[in-house]
């Protein structure tokens, strides 16, 4: 019974069903299964199959998307259940968000379905964010990992302030920043001090990994 | 994915008005009947002479009265049926859709594994069926080079080649002259079971070309009356070269184009009355300065579709031309141009059957990676003229509701199944690599697409016993016709 709902709520993360995601895993609360349980051995195996799904060319972006939106609307469901010790394992902690003045959204949110779907816990702050509400955010939810995305080239000099404004909160050895967006660059990313730049949000995986892993 | 896709297009494309449609038949008939067409075969004049026709034995020239013309030619059925060996493989001529096929009759092959140019040969019309059978842009298969490794016998073993690889409809551009058409017929009659079910369903059609200005070809017209006779769709096709064997007007080309085509049509039905038959004619011009032939000109195109709408006037199915254009490169500026109009343009003009893709240099060179871009052109047009959903589920207008300004439409159910149902480019936009290698570059990847198709695509094979007699045949053949 346990293994039967755990494996229709990997399926319903795979068919990018929300309501029936948050559905089962209320069904498993109720039957008494461990939150836990459900998050590792239920979503988790769902996102890991969306994501092999998208990089065998089977799936699309909104299907990673609406797989992400799944994944999260049973974790909305299942992280208030957690008890006091319980923690959800996650490979970082990512605040993603894009920069004041600028209301590009769909690349930072590719991002975060992406880094999502390869195990790390996504806080999607939105966009026109402050780099105070970047600061904000990092303290809160005790993020390793910043992305903060720009699509103008007059609003990527606020990537610089992100940087900045994460050094004067003291902050800065505690997180990576990494950066992207259309007129960003490699030399931008070099030249404002943050720790990566990424072209697509499928690269974007390896840089957050790989800065996780030089840790 | 289905074995043929063929274009039905929503929008229609006419180069000539009623009027002159009218003028060029008006003027085809006057030739036909005032100037004559030579038929240099003793058995059609004779035919020719039993009905009517005026014939003079000296110039072997046939002069046909329009009473004789459009009498014939009410027999020739207006639709009918080209048939492959296996199910989802049939081209229904009705007008309701356009088949494409491949371009063949190339004598020299960019070598599959040195890309040296060499001469052609049997193993490389296999080679190419396989592909062609795998793509559903070909809907039939002409063989596309010679097989110049079996001598007189090439255009047989070409038909081998090409029925041992593709289940595909296969038409002939090579099996000519009365015994090899004959041979012909028997291997036609052994891929469909019997002679009856080879006539209500032929694998095999022919297309013979007529000897501009006004002659036709004696080994091609009496192989043509032994198709007729047999079942087998006929065309005939006309290639008038304005300024060299046509006049270096488009107009006089199709008028002298189509008195070559016409008559030996009605010679078909006189043979064979409800014999189905087909029109073909692609003009050229000749390079004022060199006397060469140029293919890639407007007025080409304008012949190409003019030709589509003179077919129907006569009442038969056309076989219209595009691709195989002049140039020697594949992915160049030139071949894009130039496959684009011809690709175009006869599919809107109501083609039934077109030919065809994969080569270059005017249609003599197979490069074997050029059927995959004209694969990909094909597929563009077979949407471009799909037009556009304006239904409720193409308006989206619940969905535009539920997005509202910002936000973005990527997490929308309707977006997942409508993305879906594009058809993708590959080979401009192929599947990104994750694995962080950089793309190779645009005729890499289309060689890799044909190299993997090549190696991976298996025909469904003849059975034992049709493959052994395919064999007898052809050991007949060589030891009445000679090797």
């Amino acid at each position: 019974m346990s293994e039967d709902i755990l494996a229709e709520l990997a399926q319903a993360v795979i068919d990018g069903e929300p309501e029936d995601a948050a559905e089962l895993a209320q069904q498993a609360l109720d039957q008494g299964l461990d939150p836990l349980v459900c998050i590792n051995e239920g979503l988790t195996p769902g996102i890991d199959r969306v994501g092999e799904l998208f990089a065998t060319g089977e799936y699309f972006l909104p299907d990673l998307i609406i797989g992400g939106d799944a994944m999260k609307a049973a974790l909305e469901v299942l992280e208030p259940a957690l008890t006091g010790s319980q923690e959800r394992e996650v490979l970082g902690r990512v605040v993603l968000g894009t920069v004041e003045g600028d209301l590009h959204e769909i690349g930072k949110t590719l991002v975060g379905t992406m880094l999502t779907a390869n195990g790390f816990q996504v806080r999607d702050i939105g966009v026109d964010k402050s780099a105070a509400d970047f600061v904000a955010a990092v303290k809160e939810m005790g993020a390793t990992l910043v992305g903060a995305s720009a699509l103008l080239t007059t609003t990527m000099l606020h990537q610089q302030e992100v940087v900045e404004a994460l050094k004067e909160a003291g902050l800065r050895e505690q997180v990576k920043v990494m950066i992207g967006g259309a007129p960003v660059t490699q030399n931008w990313a070099d030249q404002v001090g943050a720790d990566g730049y990424s072209e697509d949000a499928i690269s974007a995986v390896a840089l957050a990994k790989q800065l996780i892993s030089a840790d | 994915m289905p074995r043929i896709e063929p274009i039905h297009t929503k929008y229609h494309l006419d180069v000539l008005t009623v009027e002159q449609l009218g003028a060029i038949k008006s003027a085809t008939s006057h030739v036909m009947e005032q100037v004559g067409v030579q038929f240099p075969s003793e058995r059609a004049l004779r035919v020719f002479a039993e009905h009517g026709a005026q014939v003079d034995w000296n110039t072997q020239v046939v002069k046909l009265s329009p009473g004789l013309v459009l009498e014939a030619l009410s027999h020739a059925p207006r639709s009918y049926v080209l048939s492959g060996r296996a199910g989802g493989t049939n081209l229904v001529l009705d007008g309701n859709a356009s088949y494409f096929g491949t371009d063949g009759c190339g004598t020299r092959t960019v070598d599959f594994d040195t890309g040296l140019e060499r001469r052609s040969c049997k193993d490389d019309v296999a080679r190419m069926a396989r592909v062609a059978d795998h793509l559903s842009s070909v809907a039939f298969y002409w063989p596309m080079v010679s097989a110049q490794d079996y001598g007189r016998l090439a255009p047989l073993h070409e038909l081998d080649a090409s029925f041992n690889n593709t289940v595909k409809h296969v038409q002939t551009e090579t099996v000519m002259g009365e015994g090899p058409a004959r041979y012909a017929v028997r291997m036609a009659e052994v891929i469909a079971g019997d002679k009856e079910r080879m006539r209500a369903r032929p694998p095999l059609s022919v297309l013979i070309c007529t000897i501009a200005p006004l002659g036709q070809d004696p080994e091609g017209i009496e192989a043509g009356m032994v198709y007729a006779e047999a079942g087998i769709p006929v065309g005939f096709m006309a290639m008038p070269n304005m300024g060299a064997t046509a006049p270096a007007s488009p107009g006089g080309a199709l008028v002298v184009g189509s008195a070559e085509v016409v008559s030996a049509l009605v010679l078909m039905q006189l043979v064979a009355p409800g014999a189905p038959v087909f029109f073909s004619l692609l003009g050229s011009v000749m390079d004022p300065r060199t006397a060469e032939y140029i293919v890639s000109i407007p007025q080409k195109y304008l012949c190409n579709v003019a030709a589509v709408q003179l077919a129907h006037a006569w009442g038969v199915p056309v076989l219209a031309g595009a691709y195989g254009m002049d140039a020697a490169e594949p992915a160049s500026w030139q071949v894009g141009r130039d496959h684009v109009y011809t690709a175009l343009m006869v599919p809107m003009a109501g083609a039934e059957i077109v030919t065809g893709g994969g080569m270059l240099k005017a249609s003599t060179l197979l490069v074997p990676e050029q059927i995959i871009y004209d694969d990909e052109i094909y597929h563009t047009h077979r949407i471009l003229l799909q037009g556009l959903d304006t239904t409720p589920d193409g308006l989206a207008l619940d969905v535009i509701e539920a997005v509202g300004p910002r936000g973005h439409y990527l997490a929308q159910e309707h977006t997942r199944q409508h993305l879906r149902r594009i058809w993708l480019p590959e080979l401009t936009h192929p599947r990104p690599r994750w694995d962080g290698q950089s793309l190779p570059d645009i005729r890499r990847r289309a060689r890799d697409e044909f190299d993997r198709i090549l190696a991976e695509h298996e025909p469904e094979p003849l059975e034992d016993a049709v493959k052994a007699e395919l064999r007898a045949i052809l050991d007949a053949a060589a030891r009445e016709l000679g090797a």
